[in-house]
């Protein structure tokens, strides 16, 4: 029943759709006020979309295994919180909520937008409604959430086991909001330079757009990485996996958009680049969508290989991709008017902030798009990961955190150096520390010792902006702050992360010069879904303080998969991480026990980061 | 400069688990650069399974042979292709992964000194 209601929403929000967008382009056409009646329509919309989301929520409650999707991805002894998340941890029930963002954020944009023009507003919805068009179509046609089985099954295939908890339920939710947020800034741009409406003004509007999608995708990709820290077993929190890049190029993509549109609201230069951005930014998201559906990379998050779900976005991208070159080359005039600043100056800065950042995207995107490149082309396989990463990205972040300490310290047009003291001593303060801590910790690597001094003198700079300059300016400060913070506990938990890896049995002591692992004992219980086996080891460090850590094996039922869950005691300075495994057909387990510093910096540097947009978001103030 | 003796003590106090360069370490270092090929997007280190398993018993023996890191990734890339190296060798096939984002980066500033520097003399 549930399944039908939402089914039949789905059609009656496709119909809405095209009512819509014949009120809209006769109101285009003909009236001079914008028509009440296309806020109501989209209202609607947005309300039959819900519906059929509910619909399938509903489905997943009361696990109606006549619906498909609910078969592939649930079970009854499923706790109630992962069949409600298990709703969007699938292929169809994602896209619904594409669907459902689609429609939230064009109603949103038609309510905050009464102050603008009614040929900007009609015409934003116009293309929103082509984006909405085809995912509805694409939803209907090739990935239905409601498809129905007969006969009914008994019960369900259950849901991934590593896609049960807690912080990858309410991922995919928040991530969408951003990636799918970032179309109104494509329909919005597009819709402002066909009607050569760019200004100062409509920069200042748009900008609060861009802060919300960039908002909820650092939160998103937070708690993406987040859980795969505790979850996937291993302690890192970044791989460069193909999905994990194709999330972090719009993010990449959004802040430079940004940093752009500042200079935009206060210069009126730059236009075209600040077009160019949001239409990437914006196809950088569908694009992602289409690799990870497509089912052509090779990547932990992969559940959906369907060659024709591929084709079809494949396509819709494209035609969006020409729409957009299509205005941008007729409709846009250029701005080449003033360019009238000097070299030292904020605009300089923020030029070459975008010319990094967009370096970072460029080295990302080739390093994910290439091998599918070469093996279609020459049928060789070859893997990108974290080595090619490191090995362009880290040179280049080094000028990077140099012109970051100085760029935001500038001033619009011609700017001076001022305190030059502060800069030179800041400076000279962090090549001593990081050679300090380089030379007596780590031994090697003279290019960690200039990266440390970047990262640190970053930091000083932005710790000096923000304890003088503190409330002016606050979200800038909070940001950069967190950024210099995230990218300085990385560094250092990358040199200082110890671990160890060994084979224990029950009683076992492992014994090094620095720490005793004993295993203690093991303990088996029962849960709703799953068996479990924790393990009880004693950490014994040098100062003979003990630590109690609890990994887990959980035998999950439905489907019959074994995880290992970490343990993991967090303190303000280091982690203490721990997985145990089966060693199989012996009673021996491989334990990874590692320690791994300023690990919760990472987390709350990238909140604070996600705090400096949300502050500058509700600043009604006109910040300098 | 008196906050930057703070800081040093600072580390002194916590101090850090540092590992030397031994064996042990090569060993993961090149478990984490090598893809587990029946996995989906796990590094070698990473996985639990038997094929990961197999081949680090396969590098610790080897590394006891004395070979170094890079004649065990050749070693391995002519026994399972170089689909299992995570660093793609520069050769023909890569010159375009390795150099086309640089040059992108040149081609980027060589356009932002075209527009804002020589426009504007």
């Amino acid at each position: 029943m549930a399944s039908l209601i939402g089914f039949y929403s789905l059609i009656f929000g496709l119909c809405l759709s095209l009512i819509i967008v014949f009120f809209s382009i006769k109101n285009f056409r003909n009236s001079s006020i914008f028509d009440k009646k296309i806020i109501s329509l989209t209202f609607f919309q947005f309300f039959f979309v819900s519906l059929s989301f509910f619909g399938l929520i509903f489905s997943f409650i009361n696990s109606d295994f006549s619906n498909e999707t609910v078969f592939n991805h649930s079970h009854t002894t499923k706790p109630l919180f992962y069949k409600i998340s298990g709703t969007w941890g699938n292929h169809e029930g994602s896209l619904l909520l594409w669907l459902l963002v689609l429609t939230l954020f064009i109603f949103l944009f038609l309510l905050k937008t009464k102050k603008q023009t009614k040929q900007y507003r009609n015409l934003t919805l116009l293309i929103q409604q082509i984006i909405i068009i085809g995912f509805f179509i694409f939803l209907i046609k090739t990935s239905s959430p409601f498809n129905y089985i007969f006969p009914v099954p008994m019960e369900g295939l259950g849901l991934n086991p590593i896609l049960q908890d807690p912080a990858l339920a309410i991922h995919p939710p928040i991530l969408y909001l951003g990636y799918v947020g970032s179309s109104i800034i494509f329909s919005s741009t597009l819709a402002a330079t066909s009607l050569n409406y760019i200004s100062k003004e409509w920069a200042k509007h748009i900008k609060k757009w861009v802060l919300v999608s960039w908002i909820f995708l650092t939160l998103g990709i937070l708690l993406g990485s987040i859980w795969a820290y505790y979850e996937l077993g291993w302690g890192g929190f970044w791989f460069w996996d193909p999905v994990e890049n194709v999330s972090l190029m719009p993010w990449l993509a959004l802040t430079t958009l940004f940093h752009c549109i500042l200079i935009l609201e206060k210069r009126l230069i730059l236009t075209s680049w600040v077009i160019i951005l949001s239409i990437s930014t914006f196809t950088l998201s569908m694009c992602g969508t289409f690799l990870v559906r497509s089912g052509i990379l090779n990547s932990v998050h992969t559940f959906a290989n369907d060659p024709e779900r591929g084709l079809f976005i494949l396509i819709f991208l494209f035609g969006l991709i020409f729409l957009s070159i299509f205005i941008f080359l007729f409709f846009h005039k250029s701005d080449e008017k003033n360019y009238n600043f000097f070299w030292l100056s904020k605009e300089t800065s923020i030029l070459i902030n975008n010319w990094f950042m967009m370096y970072f995207l460029t080295v990302i995107l080739i390093g994910t798009l290439y091998p599918i490149f070469l093996e279609v082309i020459s049928s060789e396989k070859i893997s990108v990961g974290p080595p090619f990463y490191n090995k362009l990205i880290i040179p280049f972040l080094i000028p990077f955190l140099f012109v970051m300490a100085i760029g935001p310290k500038l001033k619009w047009i011609n700017s001076d150096l001022e305190n030059k003291f502060f800069l030179v001593l800041f400076l000279i303060i962090s090549i001593l520390i990081s050679y300090f801590i380089i030379k007596n910790f780590n031994g090697d690597f003279l290019i960690n010792t200039i990266l440390l001094s970047s990262a640190f003198y970053l930091f000083f700079s932005t710790s000096k902006d923000f304890l003088v300059r503190g409330f002016k300016n606050l979200s800038q400060n909070l940001a950069h702050f967190g950024f210099s913070l995230l990218i300085l506990s990385i560094l250092l938990n990358n040199i200082f992360s110890t671990e160890i890896i060994t084979n224990l049995k029950i009683g076992e002591t492992f014994q090094s010069e620095k720490i005793k692992i004993n295993f203690e004992s093991i303990k088996s219980k029962n849960i709703k879904n799953y068996d479990v086996i924790i393990g009880k080891f004693n950490i014994k460090n040098l100062n003979n303080n003990i630590e109690v850590l609890k990994p887990e094996l959980r035998i999950y039922n439905q489907p019959n998969i074994v995880t290992s869950e970490a343990d993991i005691k967090t303190n303000l300075f280091t982690d203490k991480f721990m997985t145990m495994n089966l060693v199989q057909n012996q009673d021996y387990f491989n334990i990874r026990y590692q320690n791994k510093p300023f690990m919760i910096w990472i987390w709350l540097s990238v909140l604070l980061i996600s705090f400096g947009g949300i502050i500058s978001l509700f600043n009604k103030r006109n910040e300098n | 400069m008196k906050f930057l003796k703070y800081i040093i003590i600072l580390l002194f106090v916590f101090k850090f688990n540092v590992s030397m360069a031994s064996d042990n370490d090569l060993q993961l270092k090149i478990t984490k650069n090598l893809r587990c090929l029946i996995c989906q997007g796990q590094s070698v280190y990473d996985s639990d399974s038997e094929f990961a398993n197999s081949l680090k018993l396969l590098i610790e023996m080897k590394l006891n042979e004395g070979l170094t890191e890079k004649q065990i990734y050749e070693f391995l890339k002519n026994k399972y292709g170089e689909w299992i190296l995570y660093d793609p060798e520069f050769n023909k096939n890569t010159y375009f992964l390795w150099l086309l984002p640089i040059l992108m980066f040149l081609i980027g500033g060589a356009i932002m000194f075209k527009i804002f520097i020589i426009k504007k003399n």
